[in-house]
């Protein structure tokens, strides 16, 4: 064993499938419109990357539809009924990869029903990766402890995300997050459509993986192989680009708006966007005079005005402001 | 392995009968313990068994196979869930936690490798991260006995680094002289004296110790401790001392005697978790510490990445890129948790106040289950990690809570799941695949 970076690598890919999303990425009126097929192929591409770059590497890919996730691909399993004919024109690993992967795809789409369409399960999908990165890289009871913690791959997640966040989502999805820590998993965002989303950059943040909003989605392949292509152990000579800011808020309990600033429960920390008398959580109730006061101190939608500068004991100039335009990435 | 429950000396397994739900599940695992512990007693020093120690807990079954064992270990997590009370516990989130130290002649006894000291010291370290991991807003003082004085090591501080930092210099903490405990949980006090009431007040005593010299009565420092609500936790290292007992005791704490290494590390970590308020199980007069509860107005910031603009700090007034913009004033803060230097808001990172949440929505337990007679459809294979079940089901003792055909059901989306994928989704996770919440 030499360097980390010979490792072998486990790359799990969370495709965000929700159609409503995908029509409107394919609206012409869009800066750089990209359509789910032409998405398709080039994330079949960025898949068959990753096998052809270590022979050991392994993959899972699994997908969010509305109200549903689902596994599929994964190194270990066969999910096709009939293995894909050999062609001579393909490698059989890309050809099983691009096979399987369509093939799920579309039957899971055809099943879709129409009329509504529920929340896409990006947690689900989220979870069940992890699930799998657990029965990976758990030395099995079966197998010798020796062999297997040799060719356990590095494992990590990368969400190709195109729906809003989700703000009822917002604890699993902090829980995933504490669990991949846990198994030492990097998170990875690649934000293809819609906006930033608050909940995946800090996942990125957290597990020191990256989050990157796609600007040029006529370029999204390229995004993929400079950027999620090489493992973490690599990255750091390569200045992957790192998120800008990082937003920390949080999604209230009670409304699940996302919220800057909120009010918590001293018993269980659960977060409200306005004074309650009663948590909702753990039904403590909360003293009426501190209701009041939280309730004139409660922030006006209109930005409190900072308090004038030469009240400061030590009266510096401050420049907030100039910070609030990030720099590119020069370092 | 079975149960013997005469085990001569009880840890917490005597604890008052009110405290429903808080040692029903650990009680079971207390027997276990106890047997171990006995075991020790028998051998003189605990350094000379402590190669054999590992195989005390897992046993051979005739075949010569470990799975019985290892089921036997995931049976009983499976029944602890089961007791665990399905609704939100209330738990202190605010804590204050004045880790007291045994710094006498005595820790530097090596019955513990390589002394109780060392050990301790490495020990407390972990503890501290740990403890911080779990308890975002608390706060962590230092005190050392030593010479017969209390001596302050580390203030009161929220930040994991600093109290690490007043635990780094071995040096600076060689043991000498005698303890006391009085002097020790008198200094502790005045730490926390200044505590808002919704705080919870904690004493950990590490005490290597069979004796303690004390300038007054100790039990006075008792009365006071327990007026004042502050919960003292005692882990022994030598043996049972009844003051130690008593003080645990009447405030609410934990005491326990650590027979070897490992016990010492999980009688040490039991304490990590936010402890479960006690107002609704036992009375006030109890001296648990149940402060009133409040709501408090907190920001989540931006954070600013190292390569931002260069600006000066408001905590600081030191130049530099990264930092924390608080969300009313937008002033820029080195370092969160704080308190805004600018406007008062505090401002907490909200992955922090996060981390405690799977206490308060845990995934309902899955039901074994016992035959497939039930659904004619079936899946073949873990809903979450695609691992396919076995086709028979497995020959053999029936456990209860274990299911024979290795399948786990969530009650409410009705998916399968391995037996492997049941633990991590409980232990780690804390959100079912299947229902995504
Ligand atoms: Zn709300
Ligand atoms: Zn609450
Ligand atoms: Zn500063
Ligand atoms: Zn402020
Ligand atoms: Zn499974
Ligand atoms: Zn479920």
């Amino acid at each position: 064993m030499e360097a980390e970076a010979d490792k072998p690598s486990h790359l799990a890919v969370i495709v965000d499938l929700s159609p409503t999303q995908w029509y409107l990425s394919a609206q012409a009126s869009n800066p750089y419109p990209l359509s789910i097929e032409s998405f398709l192929s080039q994330i079949l591409a960025f898949l068959n990357a990753h096998i052809a770059t270590k022979n050991e590497n392994t993959l899972a890919v699994f997908g969010a539809f509305p109200g549903k996730s689902v596994m599929l691909y994964a190194s270990t399993e066969t999910l096709v009924d009939e293995p894909p004919p050999l062609d001579a024109n393909s490698y059989p690993p890309f050809k099983m990869v691009d096979t399987t992967v369509t093939q799920r795809i579309f039957r899971e789409l055809d099943t879709i029903d129409p009329g509504d369409e529920p929340p896409c399960a990006l947690v689900g999908a989220l979870t069940k990766a992890l699930c799998y990165i657990n029965r990976i890289t758990l030395p099995s009871i079966s197998t010798s402890v020796a062999e297997g913690s040799t060719n356990v791959p590095d494992p990590r997640i990368l969400i190709l995300s195109v729906s809003p966040d989700l703000s009822s989502s917002y604890i699993p999805i902090m829980n995933a997050i504490f669990s991949a820590q846990k198994l030492k998993v990097t998170i990875d965002v690649c934000k293809i459509y819609g906006p930033d989303t608050v909940f995946l950059q800090q996942a990125a943040h957290l597990t020191n993986g990256s989050y990157i909003f796609l600007e040029r989605r006529d370029a999204l392949l390229q995004y993929l192989i400079m950027s999620f292509l090489p493992p973490p152990s690599v990255r750091k000579v390569l200045a992957v680009p790192r998120q800008d800011k990082i937003d920390f808020r949080a999604a209230c309990f009670c409304h699940k708006n996302i919220v800057d600033i909120g009010f918590v429960c001293s018993v269980c920390l659960s977060i409200f966007c306005q004074p309650v008398p009663v948590c909702s959580t753990c039904r403590t109730k909360f003293p009426i005079k501190a209701l009041q006061r939280l309730k004139s101190a409660c922030p006006s939608p209109a930005p409190a005005t900072p308090r004038p500068l030469a009240n400061l004991n030590n009266a510096v100039p401050r420049t907030t402001e100039a910070t609030n335009h990030g720099t590119p990435g020069l370092r | 392995m079975d149960v013997d429950s005469d085990s001569d000396i009880s840890l917490f397994g005597d604890e008052d009968p009110r405290a429903k739900g808080k040692g029903k599940g650990k009680a079971s695992e207390r027997p276990r313990k106890g047997k171990a512990k006995r075991k020790a007693k028998e051998q003189a020093y605990t350094w000379e068994a402590s190669y054999t120690r590992s195989w005390d807990t897992v046993q051979e079954d005739e075949t010569g196979s470990l799975q019985g064992s290892v089921e036997d270990l995931m049976a009983r997590g499976r029944r602890r869930r089961l007791l665990a009370p399905a609704s939100a516990i209330r738990r202190t989130i605010i804590r204050h936690l004045v880790l007291i130290l045994d710094l006498s002649n005595s820790m530097m006894d090596r019955d513990f490798r390589p002394t109780r000291f060392d050990l301790a010291l490495r020990y407390a370290r972990e503890f501290v991260a740990e403890w911080f991991d779990q308890n975002p807003l608390g706060q962590i003082g230092v005190v050392g006995m030593r010479s017969g004085l209390g001596e302050r090591v580390g203030e009161m501080s929220g930040n994991p680094q600093d109290v690490l930092r007043s635990l780094s210099d071995r040096a600076k903490l060689e043991p000498a002289g005698e303890p006391s405990l009085q002097n020790a949980i008198e200094m502790a006090r005045g730490n926390m004296s200044h505590l808002p009431t919704q705080s919870s007040r904690e004493i950990l005593i590490i005490y290597g110790s069979l004796t303690t010299c004390d300038p007054g009565n100790i039990h006075e420092t008792l009365e006071v401790c327990v007026k004042s609500r502050i919960r003292i936790s005692i882990i022994a290292l030598a043996a049972e001392m009844k003051i130690c007992r008593e003080l645990s005791d009447k405030t609410g704490g934990k005491f326990g005697v650590a027979m070897n290494e490992g016990h010492f590390k999980d009688l040490l970590f039991e304490l990590v978790p936010p402890p479960v308020q006690q107002a609704t199980i036992r009375n006030a007069g109890s001296g648990s510490g149940n402060p009133p509860a409040d709501l408090m107005m907190m920001g989540f910031p931006t954070r600013l990445p190292d390569t931002s603009t260069p600006s000066l700090c408001a905590c600081h007034s030191d130049m530099k890129s990264e930092g924390f913009l608080c969300p009313r004033c937008m002033a820029k803060v080195c370092d969160v948790p704080t308190d805004c230097d600018i406007c008062g808001l505090m401002i907490v990172s909200s992955p922090h106040l996060a981390r405690s949440y799977h206490h308060l929505f845990p995934v309902k337990p899955y039901e074994a289950v016992a035959s497939l007679d039930d659904t004619s459809q079936s899946a073949s294979a873990c809903h979450a990690c695609a691992r396919p079940f076995p086709a028979a089901p497995s020959s053999g003792v029936v456990t209860e809570g274990i299911s024979p055909l290795g399948r786990y059901r969530c009650p409410d989306c009705h998916h399968d799941f391995c037996t492997e994928c049941d633990v991590f989704v409980h232990d780690v996770v804390h959100c079912c695949p299947g229902c995504g919440k």
